[in-house]
């Protein structure tokens, strides 16, 4: 029984639980910061990402030097390299929220819709939700937990299309026109959250089952 | 057991070519007590097949059943089919030392005769009374262990004074003089340091071109690097207490070190077995 290494991996996939919740908050900051055009909370989720970055160096140098000394095999290996794409996919979705809070930023004094920010609140909901049931999918182990990623990502995409499908409705008043097209690429990383989760899902079904399989190819 | 049933599997896979051995339902015992049971596999040419395992779990008995190496041990008997190319190994009719001419054998410890470096080789061929030129045969065999070099200025010195990884590739190229057909090796480089172990592992690679290769490792990486195929022996214990290898689990090596089908292959893989 390899007890040092079993540790070492319970220790990574700790690590990547914890890097998920920074991105959570990250998220929910990213989100509020848009809604409430709140350029200041947009600063700190910006300056926030080199803590969500600290985290994914840990998480990618752990995986390094256990593949360096314990050459894993088996469900181990497919556990590492699961953990090795989970932690970029959530690096990624940090990315994401700083480029919300870059265009909250940008927009700064331009006059909101607010059926756009209903909207965005909803998408941000769901892609939290998302987060969550990849990471518990993750943990648990649970391949079917891990494949209803996909229809909650249907979800998400219909928002999605809903916000685009206004934005052009607005497009004839001058005055929203820059806000508009800033807040089409906002709508554009929420629903990109969305896929990194089913990403994430894809890894565990691949940690389970032992087969490389995308949900769908429709979830890009 | 695993019945052998290989599926398409993956793009880049091993994809096995005629079998050389077919062994059905085989059973070795010695004195009567079963070291190894129910074994069904089938071996292909020009392949690296590796046996790993728990030690007891009856890897190198059975290995040894394919040139016939249990004959030579008192009380020992076999049970089942050996088939070598399709012929019955143990039937009466077949002569143990032509077997062994075909199919050589390379053991743990490196084991020349005292004797100079070109006779270790010329053994073979001599006792056979092979033809051809003995010299030209000679240094054929040390070149394909990639030993040539080394050896080259000094083929009438005594094989004793080899280093040990030297001397295991001298085994290698003794056993490949008589032009076999099968080369066993029982865990040919646990007595080698890793720079001799990485060169008898590389040497198999280029052997595997021109013979078929069955290897007895304890070392499961080693199988995960030269290995195209990877059968997985585990021991049962009965309620007296006695013993018996078994066969868990025979597949493609990339299979077993990834997504192995028993739990048993995958505690041992990963180091959570026992």
């Amino acid at each position: 029984m390899r007890i040092s290494f079993q540790e070492e991996l319970d220790a990574l996939e700790r690590l990547l639980h914890a890097e998920s919740e920074l991105v959570l908050r990250s998220l929910r900051g990213a989100v509020e910061a848009v809604c409430a055009q709140d350029v200041e909370l947009a600063d700190e989720v910006i300056a926030f990402d080199d803590d969500v970055d600290a985290q994914y160096f840990e998480v990618e140098q752990g995986i390094e030097l256990l593949l360096a000394r314990q050459t894993p095999v088996a469900s181990d290996l497919r556990l590492v390299l699961a953990m090795l794409k989970d932690n970029l996919h959530l690096e990624r979705m940090g990315d994401l929220c700083v480029t919300i809070a870059k265009l909250t930023k940008l927009t700064k004094g331009l006059p909101p819709d607010q059926t756009l920010l209903d909207g965005f609140r909803e998408m941000g909901e769901r892609a939290e939700q998302m987060i969550r049931v990849a990471l518990r999918s993750l943990e648990q182990r649970d391949r079917i937990a891990a494949e209803s990623l996909l229809e909650l990502d249907e979800l998400i995409d219909r928002a999605n299309r809903r916000i685009v499908n206004r934005l052009l409705e607005m497009g004839h008043e001058i005055e929203q026109r820059e806000w508009g097209l800033r807040m089409i690429l906002v709508s554009r990383c929420l629903e990109r959250i969305g896929d990194h989760a089913v990403d994430i899902g894809e890894q565990t079904a691949y940690l389970v089952t032992g087969e490389f399989r995308e949900f769908t190819d429709a979830s890009h | 057991m695993t019945q052998i049933g290989l599926d398409p599997g993956r793009a880049n896979d091993f994809t096995p070519r005629e079998p050389v051995f077919q062994v059905r339902d085989l059973a070795v015992s010695y004195s009567g007590n079963l070291a190894i049971r129910d074994v069904t596999l089938e071996v292909y040419e020009k392949a690296v097949t590796a046996f790993i395992g728990p030690s007891g779990c009856g890897k190198s008995t059975l290995i040894r059943c394919f040139d016939r190496m249990n004959d030579l041990v008192p009380g020992a008997k076999v049970e089942g089919e050996v088939l070598y190319h399709g012929q019955d190994l143990y039937a009466a009719d077949i002569d143990p030392v032509e077997v062994r001419r075909r199919i050589g054998m390379v053991f743990q410890k490196p084991n020349p005769f005292p004797k100079s470096i070109f006779d270790n080789v010329a053994f073979g061929p001599r006792v056979l009374g092979l033809k051809g030129d003995l010299t030209e045969r000679v240094e054929q065999a040390l070149q394909q262990a990639a030993l040539w070099d080394e050896v080259k200025d000094r083929l009438k010195e005594s094989a004793l004074g080899l280093s040990g990884g030297q001397q295991q590739r001298l085994c290698i190229a003794r056993c490949l003089a008589v032009e076999p057909d099968v080369i066993l090796m029982d865990e040919p480089a646990s007595a080698l340091d890793p720079i001799s172990t990485t060169r008898i592992e590389d040497l198999m690679h280029e052997l595997k071109q021109q013979y078929t290769i069955v290897i007895v490792t304890h070392n499961m990486q080693q199988a995960a690097r030269v290995a195209d195929m990877t059968a997985f022996f585990s021991v049962e214990v009965a309620a007296d207490g006695k013993r018996t290898g078994v066969l868990v689990e025979y597949d493609r090596t990339a299979k077993i070190f990834t997504t192995p089908s028993d739990q048993r292959t995958e505690d041992y893989v990963t180091g959570r077995f026992g």
